[in-house]
């Protein structure tokens, strides 16, 4: 039997790559071309090649922002996985209990960016907020408007406090479509909680996994609302993620082609980091 | 329609230019040079010749390379076009001049991607 090829499909895809150039393909063109150029507005641009690039790329600046932001990342997911696989594990499996838990953990999720960053602001303030009050009152000197650990300690616990119910409800439903037969085969054998744990569970979570860390690295990796609520990058820089150095740049110094330089090398780490979890997300598909 | 546009190079800085026929009002933000326009149209004709190489030798020419994974044609490209930004990069950070050398070392490495990887 002769299939009739016909590729008249292709014209339904036309809106999206309208919708894609506009947001995506013409914006980005315009930083590479910003990139290469120096301007002080009014349209008026003149070729710097490659000066921005070598400036950014050697400046102590830049490796700072970059060195806090792998930090607050490798802080996060190391906090938030293995908290989010130990709720996960801690949930009920049937009963009023579950959607109980679900409704819970979905809470933080829902709340926008911004009011997040806002309510921790006014929840740790040292003065009136519930926990800069108690815990100034129990004896630690907490102020995380002055001092950097505590900035740093105020910004990761609103992380794991907005973020760890993804890991959660990834890992639950990972942890959900384990067949009982695997339990049943464990308890047979006599395996101790932690060899079920070990050897069931988590490589039956894995690919959940996989997917909640690069949600979660992605995620950090771009943080800038929260942030720039709670401490505004403060205090100093002690704050000022990747995303939160380059918007001081591009819009508080107004250096577009340094900025725009930045966000390239922003990008191609990110497209790097995506680009290696996606092969693992395929790998862990071609094994299963 | 008719304003007049200023100049791209430093030597013209504040001097009024005559309108050329490619400064469109709709595409003058967008601060094109020619070394930016000759990138990205590159970068088509590369994607232009993958879909002519598709035509001619269908189904991307999946393997196992020696990275351990499954790729295609199209990850072949990508995978060059995103170690050479990385060679560049490292290159104008380490030795900071006579860039064209890590363009050779990026084709080079482009011929190694698409022949093992």
């Amino acid at each position: 039997m002769n299939k009739t090829i016909n590729q008249k499909a292709w014209y339904f895809v036309i809106p999206v790559f309208v919708l894609v150039a506009f947001n995506a393909a013409i914006p980005l063109m315009t930083v590479v071309n910003y990139s290469f150029q120096e301007t002080f507005g009014n349209n008026v641009f003149a070729w710097e090649g490659t000066r921005w690039f070598k400036q950014i790329l050697l400046s102590d600046r830049f490796h700072a922002a970059l060195g806090r932001q792998f930090a607050f990342t490798f802080i996060i997911l190391l906090i938030q996985i293995p908290l989010g696989i130990a709720i996960a594990l801690t949930m009920p499996k049937k009963g009023w209990g579950v959607p109980v838990c679900l409704i819970l953990m979905s809470m933080p999720l829902l709340i926008p960016w911004n009011v997040v960053g806002a309510m921790w602001n006014i929840f740790a303030l040292p003065d009136i907020g519930f926990l800069g009050h108690t815990l100034n009152s129990v004896g630690f000197d907490y102020n995380f408007t002055q001092q950097p650990g505590d900035a740093w300690f105020t910004t990761i616990l609103m992380d794991v406090w907005h973020w760890t119910s993804l890991v959660v409800l990834l890992s639950y439903a990972g942890l959900n479509s384990i067949q009982p037969a695997y339990y049943q085969a464990a308890e047979i054998d006599g395996a101790s909680r932690w060899a079920t744990f070990r050897y069931i569970e988590l490589p039956k979570m894995k690919k959940v996994l996989t997917l909640a860390i690069l949600l979660r690295f992605m995620d950090s990796f771009m943080i800038y609302t929260e942030p720039f609520v709670l401490t505004g990058g403060g205090p100093g820089n002690t704050t000022a993620f990747l995303s939160i150095d380059l918007v001081k740049m591009a819009l508080g110094q107004f250096d577009l082609g340094p900025a725009a330089a930045m966000s390239l090398i922003y990008f191609f780490i990110v497209l790097l980091v995506c680009w290696v979890f996606y092969n693992l997300m395929m790998k862990n598909e071609a094994q299963s | 329609m008719f304003t007049k546009l200023y100049a791209a190079t430093w030597g013209e800085v504040g001097k009024a230019k005559e309108k050329g026929f490619f400064d469109f009002d709709l595409f003058s933000w967008m601060a094109w040079t020619w070394q930016t326009a000759a990138f990205f149209i590159f970068i088509v004709l590369c994607i232009t010749a993958m879909l002519i190489w598709e035509k001619k030798v269908p189904g991307g020419s999946p393997r196992k390379g020696i990275l351990g994974l499954d790729t295609t044609r199209g990850d072949r490209l990508f995978i060059s076009l995103l170690g050479s930004a990385f060679i560049h990069l490292f290159w104008l950070a380490l030795i900071g001049s006579i860039l064209w050398v890590a363009t050779i070392i990026c084709i080079g490495y482009a011929i190694v991607v698409f022949r093992y990887v």
